[in-house]
């Protein structure tokens, strides 16, 4: 992020002057990114008047956060040069151990605790599969796609888990700031709906992802890995243990991310997430990563994921049906892709 | 180093060296020294094993069978970083740079300054790396630049650099001025010599005769996989060379030169 914006900062040399407009395409690419943001929060704004309000704005927020959790694990796999098919899956298992574990007796925040550490395992798993058996990152995770959802099914006979208590819905469900008053006639208004914390969560999350991919070795290496494998193993890194490192976070944001979702529905749903491994790429591509490896950051992901965000929110508002939602977003996936192969032509 | 028995120690003694790959044998029971403070030319065709025999002595490839002594002592060296560990440094032909990152992060890849809280300390990176690309090329400016986007000498200034500036003992140059024009080539010859004064050890990997005549001591051949000879370079000539890496042997009428180049 930081290096993208300072690179283009330095005095212009007499041999960079024609080399200059690449690396600066850059953050060129993110800039695109966030003006289709505001253009489409602008359109939307005049198809529906429901859209640019307080109340829809923290909606965003809250459906766009279990995506944007997502998003920051898929960004630093994509940055290694890989691709995790499985977080939808995981999310899904991670939201069964969660729910299996309170029905079991265990109190919510280890149950849940368990869950997220039930995601980094698979990611774990992910990464073993990668670097060990040396089995692509499209097949391995695939593979793991199929292996988590299969387990979360059967593990509940695909039925949901309700009844875990009120307790449960308070991650995905509660906000900070929220202001209620007492109306003469005795019902409660809604001053400020408050700020939900699965939004705090991801904006956390997101910083604490940007600050190891930027101010951290392991952040480093990542890009590394992702630029060039051959040379980051002779230069010393450790290569195996940085993607396993990357696949792992994954997977623990995918049990994260189920966690926020789970607990916003108060129940554990089995089948919840498919395809969402989808939207979490689309997001990181979006927001400039490159799934050659090497490129890519949190900030733009972000941007990506409120994007898609917007986009689900804003069709949804103007009373556009789910098939025809599904056709503009795989557009807007494939054109991202796209620009990814024009820059990397470039 | 002034020790008299430690100048006479070998800086590296490869012993014995082979490796396999499958049923093709890339390098056949060749053994070779380095002494501090001289510099080794390693000659012979593509696929003689010369990369293959370097690779091996700088951790990135495991050798079959073989010993490896640094300093006298037998070393395991299982990966670059256990190379490097013993001061042995590796400017490969690809020059093993990550395209994405910016000379310092380049310079540092694998071993990162870091600030107390163990976080990266870009900004004494940089200043370090300007101060070392410097040394080697005044005018090296685009410290900034992804190195995708630099020359090819100035990606191979970043590579010596990089293989310099951890204090290398053992120092191993694969074709190093094979992307450089006339005057590159020069410093690198210049820094070559300037090495090999500071008392480090240089294998040398060459298909430029000038280079090899000009800056190696001692030279060794492979052909096939196995060690044809090794010479003073003053008891060989270029014909003799070129001999000993097309058909493995020395002319039949050979004798040693000495010193009559």
């Amino acid at each position: 992020m930081s290096d993208h914006q300072s690179s283009s900062k330095m005095p212009l040399s007499p041999t960079g002057l024609g080399l200059r407009l690449v690396p600066s395409g850059i953050g060129l690419h993110k800039l695109s990114a966030l003006l289709t943001l505001v253009l489409l929060i602008v359109a939307f704004s005049f198809t529906s008047p429901a859209f640019l309000t307080m109340n829809n704005g923290l909606t965003v927020l809250l459906q766009t956060s279990v995506i944007g959790l997502l998003a920051i694990g898929m960004t630093l796999v994509i940055i290694t040069g890989g691709i995790d098919l499985s977080v939808g899956s995981v999310l899904a298992l991670s939201g069964v151990v969660a729910g299996l574990t309170i029905k079991a007796g265990l109190p919510i925040l280890p149950a849940m605790a368990l869950g997220i550490a039930a995601g980094a395992l698979c990611g774990f798993l992910n990464g073993l599969v990668i670097t060990k058996m040396r089995i692509t990152p499209f097949v391995a995770t695939l593979g793991m796609m199929m292996i988590a959802r299969g387990v979360a099914l059967q593990l509940t006979g695909a039925a949901p888990i309700s009844r875990l208590g009120d307790a449960f819905g308070t991650l995905g469900n509660g906000s900070f700031f929220r202001i209620v008053e007492m109306q003469a006639n005795g019902f409660p208004k809604v001053v400020f709906p408050g700020i939900p914390y699965p939004a705090v969560l991801l904006i956390v999350m997101a910083l604490a992802g940007g600050f190891l991919l930027q101010r951290r070795q392991i952040g480093r290496h990542i890009f590394s890995v992702g630029s060039n494998e051959e040379a980051a193993r002779l230069s010393g890194v450790n290569v195996d243990r940085t993607k396993i490192w990357a696949y792992t976070a994954s997977g623990a944001l995918a049990g994260l991310a189920g966690m926020v979702l789970m607990s916003r529905l108060v129940t554990v749903q089995p089948n919840e997430g498919v395809m969402y491994e989808l939207d979490a790429i689309a997001a990181s591509v979006i927001g400039g990563a490159s799934l050659m490896g090497g490129v890519g950051g949190i900030s733009g992901s972000m941007i990506g994921a409120f994007i898609i965000g917007v986009l689900r929110n804003g069709l949804n508002m103007a009373g556009t049906s789910a098939f025809i939602q599904q056709i503009i977003i795989g557009i807007v996936v494939i054109g991202a892709v796209y620009i990814d192969q024009i820059r990397n032509r470039n | 180093m002034l020790d008299v028995t430690a100048q006479n120690a070998p800086l590296v003694h490869m012993s014995e060296i082979y490796k396999h790959f499958g049923g093709i044998h890339a390098v056949e029971g060749v053994s070779v020294d380095l002494y501090p403070g001289e510099v080794v030319g390693v000659l012979g065709h593509n696929g003689a094993g010369k990369s293959c025999l370097m690779r091996i002595l700088s951790g990135a490839m495991l050798p079959s069978g073989g010993k490896i002594f640094v300093n006298g002592e037998q070393a395991d060296l299982k990966s670059p970083q256990d190379a490097k560990g013993y001061g042995i440094e590796t400017i490969y032909q690809t020059l093993a740079l990550a395209n994405h990152l910016d000379a310092a992060q380049n310079l540092f890849l694998g071993r990162e300054l870091k600030t107390r809280f163990g976080n990266l300390d870009d900004a004494r990176m940089q200043s370090e790396a300007q101060e070392a690309l410097r040394q080697l090329n005044p005018n090296f400016r685009n410290l900034k630049d992804p190195v995708a986007k630099l020359s090819g000498g100035q990606r191979q200034v970043i590579a010596i650099a990089r293989a310099i500036y951890f204090q290398a003992k053992v120092l191993i140059m694969d074709e190093p001025t094979a992307a450089l024009g006339p005057s590159e080539t020069a410093m690198v010859a210049d820094l070559t010599m300037r090495l090999k004064n500071e008392g480090i050890g240089i294998f040398l990997i060459s298909h430029d005769m000038h280079d090899v005549f000009d800056l190696c001591d001692r030279v060794m051949v492979m052909n096939k996989g196995r060690n044809v000879g090794a010479f003073r370079i003053e008891d060989v000539n270029k014909d003799d060379i070129l001999s000993l890496i097309v058909k493995g042997a020395l002319p039949d009428d050979w004798t040693p030169r000495g010193g009559s180049k």
